[in-house]
């Protein structure tokens, strides 16, 4: 990565001599990264034991009866599905994420290359909204998924968040950035405006629009408030919702409680995994050019 | 900046000939439809909803003028008292957790930023947490402080022998595994950002600093700290953004208690909206509580604007 290359010429002529002093820093690490994990630790320590030891007193630091039980049950409960849960927040954050690029891509796209009355005036109007707290549309926006009977339906998770701004605003700065020799040699060669957004500036613009779009399915994926209150069917609810009427049912029964929050967590670490590189490259770029 | 080329470009457009392309709009549309309708009108309509009494079950809505605002203002009214009372409650969690997050994240960040072993390990640790949701991270934590058996009760029974701490039933003291369970939550978000813009501090400036003789110390309050300033501006107001909007910590690790005093605002507008069927009581607050958001807002929209300017 591009931040850590000037450290390495620095620090890499004079690790032997920095060695001692680097260790109380790694000790202090060390120790931070315990407190950091001993949640996560606890968390699939509780899961594999079975009801009984997760409240045994005095508390057993490893578990004495480890089981795969709590999965096994959580995974068959009547009371939800998690694999269900997992399959709807996949599907609703794939296609929030398709259609947010799709839309911000059209909107940036004449925003930043083309001249015409109104731009700047349409700009600042859809910008001033990232103005507007959430919240304010709120009831709003509910009372109007009431009336289109969205209530329930997968529609009223993805379609309110589309026309998000602050995609065309990050697409609009990198497109802006693009050299303009570019798209107009491909107007000498006879290219639409279509044809050069196609072939010009969408392959340029690959890491903007990854960055772009793992923002919108994480967003999608983490959201909680909303649909909270629009999908009350247990069929049609996303992970982190259904995993809380999970908490509310086993209130007192931490293991299989620990299972479907363990379980809840995996596909986040896959998609960390894989996405990692860009996310922490899009994260360090976002309205951060200083 | 290109305001002369604009105006070389723009004249030969300005002929009566040539007409104004459709193009343009059209590419725009589909966006400014979904944005009328998803964000525009909400705003519109919201404010409509304040103003009458609106009763789902209900056929007639009567216009009611300005009364919800009016009831938050009156102290005798439950809206009044619960509409503060979760608002002061929210402010606090922001005045505590802001300094916490935006400290932490960056002395988390110096430490990292230099060479050290397992570097990428702890990064990945330090991050990791922030991609859990917000209900899962809660579950957690209420389980970490369970009054009885969670396991800060186990260390403090079993390592300091001394009684558990009901932490979540005792006023004030539920704060703490909110706070806490924010903290390790959201810590990895700001420590990327300090972290790209310690990459960006030119390490010729320690060397000349060192040269002079001045102190690890001395180097980070006399050249860190300053050249941070535009990214710890961004992250103080995006993260009292972050805090001032807090739900799901609250919600799921007390649900609010005990007797309300770690309910936040946002809760307390869901309640009254969703719970109570008060629709417009509801939206009349999230004005209220959106004004006072816009402040921080445009905060943040001074600091996004430089960007704009800066690409143009």
């Amino acid at each position: 990565m591009a931040l850590a290359a000037p450290n390495l010429n620095r620090h890499g002529q004079s690790r032997s001599r920095r060695l001692p002093r680097d260790i109380p820093r790694f000790v202090v690490l060390c120790i931070l990264a315990i407190l950091f994990l001993a949640p996560v630790y606890w968390m699939i320590s509780t899961s594999l034991k079975p009801e009984a030891d997760t409240i045994a007193q005095p508390v057993q630091w490893i578990p004495a009866h480890p089981t795969l039980s709590n999965y096994q049950e959580v995974l068959n409960s009547p009371d939800g599905d998690i694999l269900r849960w997992t399959w709807n927040s996949l599907y609703v954050a794939a296609l929030f994420t398709v259609l947010h690029l799709i839309i911000c891509v059209l909107t940036a796209y004449p925003l930043a290359r083309m001249r015409f009355p109104g731009r700047n005036g349409w700009f600042w109007f859809i910008l001033s909204s990232l103005m507007i707290p959430g919240i304010v549309t709120l009831v709003p926006t509910y009372l109007m998924m009431i009336q289109f009977n969205w209530i329930n339906s997968y529609n009223s998770l993805i379609w309110p968040g589309i026309p998000g701004v602050f995609g065309v605003f990050l697409l609009r700065q990198f497109f802006a950035g693009i050299p303009r020799e570019l798209e107009e040699a491909a107007h000498l060669d006879g290219a639409n405006s279509w044809q050069v957004l196609w072939n010009v500036i969408l392959p340029l613009a690959v890491p903007a629009l990854v960055t772009l779009g793992v923002f919108a399915f994480m967003g999608s994926w983490n959201n909680f408030l909303w649909p909270s209150f629009v999908v009350t069917d247990p069929e049609k609810m996303t992970l982190p919702v259904g995993i809380t009427t999970f908490s509310q049912r086993y209130v007192t029964d931490y293991g299989k409680l620990m299972a479907s929050t363990a379980l809840a967590a995996v596909p986040v670490l896959i998609a960390y995994l894989v996405a990692q590189r860009y996310l922490v490259a899009g994260l360090a770029t976002s309205g951060m050019k200083e | 900046m290109t305001s002369t080329s604009d105006q070389v470009a723009r004249q030969p457009r300005q002929r009566p000939a040539q007409r104004v392309s459709l193009v343009p709009y059209l590419y725009l549309l589909p966006h400014a439809i979904l944005f009328l309708l998803f964000v525009v009108y909400p705003v519109g309509y919201g404010l409509y909803v304040s103003f009458h009494r609106w009763d789902l079950l209900q056929e007639t809505r009567p216009f009611v003028g300005v009364e919800y605002y009016r009831n938050l203002f009156d102290p005798s009214t439950p809206q009044s008292q619960f509409f503060w009372q979760t608002l002061k409650n929210t402010l606090f969690f922001t005045v505590v957790s802001v300094p916490l997050l935006v400290i932490s994240s960056l002395g988390l960040a110096v430490l990292l930023h230099r060479p050290i072993f397992g570097r990428a390990f702890f990064r990945a640790v330090f991050f990791l947490p922030g991609i859990l949701t917000v209900s899962v991270m809660g579950i957690l934590w209420r389980w970490m402080f369970d009054n009885q058996i969670g396991l800060v009760n186990a260390v403090i029974t079993q390592f300091f022998h001394r009684q558990p701490i009901p932490f979540l039933s005792t006023e004030w003291l539920a704060w703490i595994p909110i706070v806490v369970g924010t903290v390790w939550w959201t810590i990895g978000f700001n420590m990327t950002l300090y972290l790209a813009a310690l990459g960006n501090i030119s390490e010729s400036l320690y060397e000349a600093a060192s040269l002079d003789g001045a102190t690890a110390w001395q180097q980070f309050r006399g050249i860190t700290l300053p050249l941070l300033t535009p990214q710890t501006l961004f992250v103080v107001v995006t993260t009292a953004l972050a805090s001032l909007q807090l739900y799901g910590q609250s919600l799921v690790i007390t649900n609010g208690g005990p007797t309300r005093t770690t309910q936040s605002v946002i809760q307390y507008i869901t309640e009254e909206g969703f719970s109570n069927n008060q629709a417009a009581s509801a939206t009349a607050m999230a004005f209220v509580f959106g004004v006072i958001m816009l402040i921080f807002t445009a905060a943040q929209f001074r600091i996004m604007a430089r960007d704009v300017q800066g690409g143009n």
